[in-house]
């Protein structure tokens, strides 16, 4: 789906590389790593937001596909109601007003939010606005989602009830993802494959299969630890250094 | 309840004391009319010259709303073109702080010789715009700048044009700055036409600053007072309609819990 070839980005001071790395189609990879490891940095890579200073970034059959990005706030205007915010990447590409707002209506319903079509992002609580800002990503038939760090601000019980949906919308559409996340547990829990990053500059450290059952019972199954101790002692071991 | 009661009350009663303590100092104390009238002598002259002073306050509100009008379309528009390119900016902002800080009184002889002492009216229309233009103008660009990063990243996601940009984003985001600089404009705007009217004097139309010039060569101090307060109602009318207008289309801006 992704691929990224000698990738270097430098601002003032070296942010990242090399980073050498392929992202398989459909897969949901997670990217852990301490604050300023450039987890961002790669994202932003990624969505073609901002250019490396050198390397090259390749998508699959060499056409850039649909992106959604899902920031770590809900990036909602405020002025919008919730449907207007979901219509507008839509309106932004000019497409098709009728057929966007049937896909805008469809993916609210999917996050949970029919009703709320037309309230206003502050009627909304922290998880819905994030429901919202998922919504308006998938309402572009994204085959790639960035999400940075998206469930940081929520709390436990809204996180744990938005990972679940997540893993269902993923599930059910062809879609690869890409997850920046301070959290073990829910880089395991959320992922097929995890990345830990080391900081200044960012670089791959480990990059870890995780072929375990997705079940919230899990976090109770011996595998399942075994896996959040191994990447935890990795990034301990990080910041010890 | 009884709080929200109080924060009405206590400023009114405050406000009664001071006219009555007023009223009484000036007769118990024989201050003369020409130094400082007793309120009521103010209230008989606005009774009195009401048609003259009406008419003043109408002029007045005219230019200042005119100037108000004319200086935020210019700022707005002049900020939008600082947004579309830097340069533009680097070259016209040293312009604009040059106009801001140089006090109005100095410039009116000039702008009254340029439009001719016969269009004194243009010329405080003029040196109204020139005081409220400011404030909107560094408030607009402010808010076009402040802009949340994410929010500038989602709309280059989606490539969006220049035009969508500005029409989707900036400017609506940039709307309670707006309103923030416009609600200090019209007092400044109201400032600029009394003072202009002030240096240039009135032309055919008497605004209220002619008004309280006129009643001072006269020493009718409680018309001068009368001219005072009606200047300062229209400051406050003036002001609470800006406010209005500002929570009537803030209704749905709500930055802090989004």
């Amino acid at each position: 789906m992704l691929k990224f070839n000698k990738i270097y980005k430098q601002y003032d001071t070296p942010i990242l590389g090399p980073i050498n790395l392929e992202i398989e189609k459909d897969s949901f990879v997670s990217i852990l790593g301490s604050s300023g490891a450039g987890k961002s940095t790669l994202l932003r890579l990624a969505s073609n937001l901002i250019q490396p200073t050198s390397g090259s970034i390749e998508y699959l059959s060499n056409k850039k596909p649909n992106i959604g990005f899902v920031f770590q706030d809900p990036t909602l205007l405020p002025w919008r109601s919730v449907i207007d915010n979901v219509l507008l990447p839509a309106e932004l590409t000019s497409k098709n007003a009728k057929l966007s707002k049937e896909k805008a209506f469809f993916w609210l319903s999917k996050v949970g939010l029919e009703g709320k079509e037309n309230s206003l992002p502050n009627q909304l609580s922290g998880g819905q606005k994030m429901r919202v800002s998922i919504a308006r990503a998938m309402a572009q038939d994204c085959s790639l989602l960035l999400m940075d760090e998206p469930f940081a601000a929520l709390d436990e019980v809204s996180r744990n009830k938005l990972e679940d949906d997540l893993l269902d919308i993923w599930e059910k559409n062809k879609l690869t993802v890409l997850f920046v996340t301070h959290s073990v547990t829910e880089a395991v829990y959320l992922s097929q494959r995890v990345l830990v990053m080391s900081s200044s500059p960012g670089k791959i450290l480990d990059d870890v299969i995780v072929t375990e059952k997705k079940s919230r019972d899990d976090s109770q199954n011996h595998e399942f630890f075994l896996k959040i101790n191994h990447l935890t002692n990795i990034l301990k071991k990080e910041s010890d250094e | 309840m009884i709080k929200r009661f109080l924060s009405f009350l206590a400023p009114f009663f405050t406000f009664i004391l001071l006219l009555c303590s007023w009223e009484l100092l000036v007769s118990f104390q024989n201050i003369p009319k020409y130094i400082l009238p007793a309120p009521t002598d103010i209230f008989s002259s606005i009774l009195l010259n009401y048609e003259d002073l009406l008419l003043s306050t109408f002029i007045t509100f005219r230019i200042t709303i005119l100037a108000f009008l004319v200086a935020s379309f210019l700022a707005i528009f002049i900020a939008i073109l600082f947004s579309q390119s830097k340069i533009i900016e680097l070259s016209l902002y040293p312009i604009a702080v040059i106009f801001q800080v140089t006090p109005v009184v100095a410039i009116a002889p000039l702008i009254l010789i340029w439009v001719g002492l016969d269009n004194a009216e243009y010329a405080i229309l003029i040196l109204a715009i020139i005081v409220a233009f400011f404030p909107v103008l560094a408030n607009t660009n402010l808010g076009i700048r402040s802009v949340e990063k994410n929010l500038s990243e989602l709309f280059s996601l989606y490539e969006a044009t220049r035009f969508k940009r500005l029409f989707k984003l900036q400017l609506p985001y940039a709307l309670p700055f707006i309103l923030t600089g416009m609600k200090t404009s019209i007092g400044l705007a109201l400032i600029g036409a009394v003072v202009a009217e002030f240096v240039a004097g009135s032309g055919t139309s008497t605004g209220l600053a002619w008004r309280i010039i006129e009643a001072g060569n006269r020493l009718d101090v409680p018309k001068l007072f009368a001219a005072l307060i009606l200047l300062v109602v229209l400051g406050i009318i003036l002001f609470l309609l800006m406010s209005l207008i500002e929570k009537l289309l803030l209704r749905r801006w709500d930055f802090d819990k989004n």
